[in-house]
């Protein structure tokens, strides 16, 4: 991971009982946004991402995912004509991070906490001192987003690059942009069905706030 | 993980005969030759004895990537595919296919740098080859279906990101003419046939893996973005083809295509290309349209968008939507290919109703794509389509083939430019049903020699463009008259080097490449402008063999030839520069293995060496200058009987292509009156043992 | 002193900005944009001469900006960083009539590069002629002995290249017209 200090809970939003849970409050400041219609699937991105933050050229990692959905798109692979992908319409859609709102799913299923928030952009991001290589966080995302590097045994995931995301940069086509953080997490379909459970100690923490 | 960054570490070989998989350590083994057509030749010299043929079991298959495929550094997504080609005529030697795609990139992150085929199974097969877990299936079930029904099927199995090389009938029936193809649109000629014989349909791979990089990744990064700052568009055209604000130069003949105005018509909405400032680097995908290029400015309203191999801004696969072939033809609306790919259905027809570059035109590549892209067919960079115009039109096929079949063709329908002749052509020539497509499937010298056409009338016929062996020229006195020249008699197929081709239509003026040819090759006489050559001198050899190696290199390393060398910029303040030395940099700060420009020129020349070496041993013949680099006769003439050296022809003298040749074998440190290298160039360049084998068989000049 | 280092700042501005947008400006223009920005106004006794020293000096400083003399007689200026001297060249004809605008391109593409120039290509930006002006002007230029240079080929599937016959001879014209259109893109 890259260097940085990394803040378990900010002064104004994360919530923490004594010794308890961490809970992410605060919302991120910026998120990567993507146009389908521009991407030519290069993969730049997912070079860009693994190679000059982690010196190791890793689609498997990449934490902007390009290659699950090039070829047959998001649905997989199409009977015929009717798909995504090169073999579809030719669409690619690019999956990346939401950065979501509170209750930030893959931190609340982290049994270490590893899962925080870093300024200036208020990123989740992997403590990867913390991150025991469990891979719960991979059950939680509906996103699938959470990619785990077997060279590190650690979890990963997108953390802007705190603020000028190099997937951005490197995008031949401009088809990504770095904006202001806003909730997508209504707005994009889930890939898959979160089976993470929230933890005990968590759950009671989130019984304390919400109470009925 | 591996000791060096770059390489994966692993070669694959698999024997199809016995089934044995097993690994061999990349650079114990093959080091000294990078990969790609490195590691090709290097099995083929010592595991493949000289007499055997291309679809004999003891011929093998290697699918070749190098040090560069599957990281980040621009332009690296081919696959080199290196055998004994059936197209060769009168006999099969050493020579390479290669495939872009994803196929390179994943095949690095399953951890090899090469796949060895051997042997032959007794039933049909398919690879399937994810992470460390490799098998050999039951390829039964796909075996008479086409490369895209194939690829799902691999896919359902392999998930939808495993990059699947496929043959289609093609080559399972054993044409030579035919290809492998990945990722839709991707292709290799000359190797389905290969593939078929070894009962082999196709090879899925899954890699989850990484490739590392050795060295400092903020000096890797700084790296990536001074070669993205050098590229042009497609074939390394450095200026726009039409006027524009920020550019100094502009040519009607650059595939920089992109301008305010041009726009990806099919995509929803559309996206215009508009001004494509050299640096700004989030607007290299917009320069290159293919299909634009070629098919005229119709193209731009069917364009979805540009596509291509893993890495690359440059989108040179154009992704076409034509919704009218769907009703017309009962055809998909979409398809997506380059250059003689892209143009393969309409090249067979000499006209069209509505003209070369109208609707009908159009359609014809659709179907063309839709049709040979299924079924695994090769044109052979536009021969076949030559060859078909030839014959039927000076009345060949019909002295040839019987009458009732020569009928059973709607030959109206092919003299009026109609599309669906391609539905009763393509298939045929896949599987071989009938005198004329078994005989176009065999390649140009296979079929002359089934005819009992005498070679001498392509040789000498400037239409079309004929060179040696069963192959056409591919950038030759066209494009840099001597040197183009030299660099077509070296190959065992149509040459595929783009070094110099890339330099001379790059679009700058004739005095800037002058300038920029001095600094490469020690004078401005290197080049001359197109149609208005000049003698033969030393810097033009000089030339020849820094694209001859650096093609090799590319092929090796896993950079693409068809873009680079990047030695001329879009860049002003470089003055048009561009750098010699990027592929030792990439290389070095990749694997770690620190080599300077010369070093790895030095390695390159090692590796051509040795494809010279296989092609002396497998041809029995040292007299090379005789027998192999030869130079057809059209080269010699103009249309308009112009002198050699007159401006407006790219005829060339006879006796200066002899100094030509003299001057070149000097440079290269061979014999000059047999075009051998000598047994001191073997020495010098680490291939003492190679020489000595040559020395036992008499083959040394 | 102050007031002058301002307006120097904003002619600057001034011609980079247009040259942004791909065209060139004129004193003139750029002495309306002043005084619309409130520089150079009443209290300035003469504008046009403050202009033409603070443009001199302009174009001393910053090795960007450009001037071009039109044919008209118009002095223009643009910033290279944004905008090509030859295209300045050609806007600079393009606001002349479009018969020297034409005869220019076509020699300083023959004798340059050096090429033919196909004919359609007039009919696209920067050029934005029609197709009926380019035809009026080669006919008018076939009877003006200032042109006779300018010549033209047509290539095998009927595409119109120009060319200058000071710079290319005829045959040479042809081979180079047949290479660009035909020629290149069947020996791709």
């Amino acid at each position: 991971m890259t260097g940085g200090l990394i803040i378990a809970f900010s002064a104004s939003g994360a919530k923490a009982a004594k010794e308890g849970p961490v809970i992410i409050m605060d919302q991120a400041e910026g998120l990567v946004i993507a146009d389908p219609t521009k991407c030519v699937g290069c993969r730049r991105c997912e070079l860009a991402c693994t190679e000059f933050n982690d010196g190791k050229a890793s689609p498997t990692i990449a934490r902007i995912k390009i290659s699950r959905n090039l070829n047959f798109g998001v649905n997989g692979i199409p009977t015929g004509q009717r798909g995504g992908g090169a073999w579809g319409n030719g669409l690619v859609i690019q999956d990346i991070c939401n950065q979501c709102p509170h209750p930030v799913p893959c931190a609340n299923a982290c049994p270490n906490d590893a899962i925080v928030v870093r300024p200036p952009t208020n990123a989740r991001v992997v403590d990867s001192k913390r991150c025991s290589g469990c891979k719960m966080c991979r059950r939680a995302c509906p996103w699938e987003m959470m990619s785990f590097d077997s060279g590190t045994n650690k979890a990963t995931k997108c953390f802007l690059c705190d603020g000028s995301p190099k997937c951005v940069e490197a995008c031949p086509s401009g088809a990504l942009t770095y904006a202001a953080w806003r909730d997508l997490t209504g707005k994009i379909p889930p890939r898959v069905a979160p089976t993470a459970i929230v933890a005990p100690e968590k759950a009671q923490t989130c019984n304390e706030c919400h109470k009925k | 993980m591996a000791k060096h960054g770059g390489w994966a570490g692993k070669v694959l070989r698999v024997d199809l005969s016995t089934g044995k998989i097993s690994t061999e350590d990349t650079l114990e083994k093959y080091r000294d030759y990078l990969g790609g057509t490195g590691i090709g030749y290097k099995v083929i010299w010592d595991e493949v004895q000289a007499g055997v043929k291309s679809f004999d079991p003891a011929n093998k298959i290697v699918y070749g990537v190098g040090p560069l495929a599957g990281t980040g550094a621009p332009c690296n997504g081919r696959t080199a595919i290196t055998t004994l080609w059936p197209t060769c005529w009168p006999k099969a030697l050493v020579a390479s296919g290669h495939m872009g795609g994803q196929f390179a990139a994943e095949l690095k992150y399953a951890g090899y740098d090469a796949i060895i085929i051997e042997g032959r199974a007794d039933r049909p097969v398919w690879l399937s080859v994810w992470d460390e877990k490799v098998e050999i299936k039951d390829a039964r079930q796909l075996w008479g279906q086409g490369i895209r029904r194939t690829t799902i099927e691999i896919n359902q199995q392999m998930g939808p990101e495993a990059s699947v090389a496929a043959i289609g009938q093609a080559g399972e029936n054993l044409a030579p003419m035919s290809v492998v193809m990945n990722s839709y649109s991707h292709s290799a000629g000359g190797v389905g046939g290969v593939m078929g014989s070894k009962n082999l349909k196709a090879i899925g791979v899954r890699g989850t893996g990484s490739v590392r990089i050795a060295g400092n990744k903020e000096e890797w990064e700084k790296l990536i973005k001074l070669h993205l700052s050098l590229l042009g568009a497609n074939n390394q055209h450095v200026v726009p083809s039409n006027p524009q604000p920020w550019a100094e130069h502009y040519n009607a003949g650059s595939r920089w295509m992109a301008s305010a105005g041009r726009r990806w018509g099919a995509a929803n909405p559309s996206i215009d290309t508009g001004a494509c400032e050299p640096h700004n680097l989030n607007r290299i995908a917009y320069r290159t349209n293919n299909a634009a290029y070629f098919l005229g400015d119709k193209a731009w309203q069917h364009t979805v968008r540009g596509n291509g191999c893993t890495a690359c801004p440059i989108r040179c696969h154009t992704m076409l939507k034509v919704p009218a072939v769907s009703a017309k033809y009962g055809i998909p609306e979409l398809g997506q290919n380059t250059c003689v790919g892209l143009l393969f259905g309409r090249a067979f027809f000499k006209s069209f109703p509505d003209g070369p570059k109208g609707q009908t035109a159009i359609e014809a590549c659709m179907v063309g794509m839709y049709l040979a892209d299924d079924l695994g067919v090769w044109d052979n960079y536009g021969q076949l389509q030559r060859d078909f115009q030839a014959l039927y039109y000076n009345g060949i096929f019909k002295r040839k083939v019987a009458e009732k079949e020569f009928n059973s063709y709607s030959w109206n329908k092919y003299e009026q430019g109609d599309p669906t002749f391609l539905f009763e052509l393509l298939p045929r020539i896949a599987n071989k049903e009938g005198e004329l497509a078994t005989a176009l499937g065999l390649g140009t010298g296979h079929l002359l020699e089934r005819w009992g056409i005498p070679e001498q009338e392509w040789l000498e016929n400037h239409d079309l463009l004929y060179w040696k062996l069963g192959h056409p020229k591919h950038h030759s006195n066209e494009d840099a008259g001597q040197c183009g020249v030299i660099i077509n008699t070296q190959y065992n197929r149509d040459a595929q080097c783009h070094s110099h081709s890339n330099f001379t239509r790059n679009g700058l003026p004739i005095e800037v490449q002058k300038r920029l040819a001095a600094e490469l090759w020690g004078s401005p006489d290197a080049v001359d402008a197109v149609a208005a050559f000049t003698p033969m001198n030393a810097h033009k050899a000089k030339m020849a063999k820094w694209s001859l190696l650096r093609k090799e290199l590319h092929d090796c390393l896993s950079l693409c030839n068809w873009m680079g060398p990047w030695v001329a910029s879009p860049l002003k303040e470089r003055e048009y520069r561009g750098d010699d030395s990027i592929e030792s940099l990439l290389y070095s700060l990749a694997t770690g293995d620190k080599k300077s420009r010369q070093e790895l020129d030095t390695i390159a020349e090692r590796i051509f060496l040795l494809h010279r070496a296989l092609t002396i041993r497998d041809m029995g013949a040292k007299d090379m200058r005789t027998k192999h680099d030869t130079i057809p006769d059209w080269v010699f003439t103009d249309p308009k009987d112009k002198a050699a050296f007159s401006k407006g022809t790219i005829r060339m003298d006879k006796e200066d292509i002899k100094l030509a040749m003299d001057m070149f074998y000097e440079e290269m440190a061979w014999d000059k009156e047999t075009g051998s290298p000598t047994k001191a160039t073997y020495r010098r360049l680490g291939l003492g043992t190679v020489a000595d084998e040559l020395a036992k068989r008499g083959l040394l000049p | 002193m102050e007031r002058q280092e301002e307006v120097r700042a904003n002619i600057l501005n001034i011609i980079r900005d247009r040259s942004e947008s791909g065209r060139l400006i004129s004193a003139e223009e750029i002495l309306t944009e002043l005084k619309r920005r409130g520089l150079l106004t009443s209290e300035e006794i003469k504008p046009k001469t403050h202009l033409e020293t603070a443009l001199k000096q302009a174009l001393q400083e910053n090795r960007d900006v450009k001037e071009i003399l039109a044919p008209n007689g118009v002095c223009y200026y643009y910033s290279v960083r944004r905008l090509s001297e030859t295209y300045a060249g050609i806007l600079v004809l393009k606001s002349e009539n479009p018969l020297w605008l034409i005869a220019e391109v076509v020699r300083e593409n023959s004798k340059r590069y050096p090429r033919p120039v196909p004919v359609a290509g007039f009919m696209e930006s920067p050029f934005d002629l029609t197709l009926e002006a380019i035809l009026e002007c080669l006919r008018v230029m076939g009877e003006d002995k200032e042109y006779q240079d300018i010549a033209q080929t047509i290539t095998s599937v009927g595409k119109t290249f120009l060319y200058s016959s000071r710079h290319l001879d005829p045959d040479y014209a042809s081979m180079l017209a047949e290479w660009l259109d035909v020629g290149q893109a069947d020996n791709p």
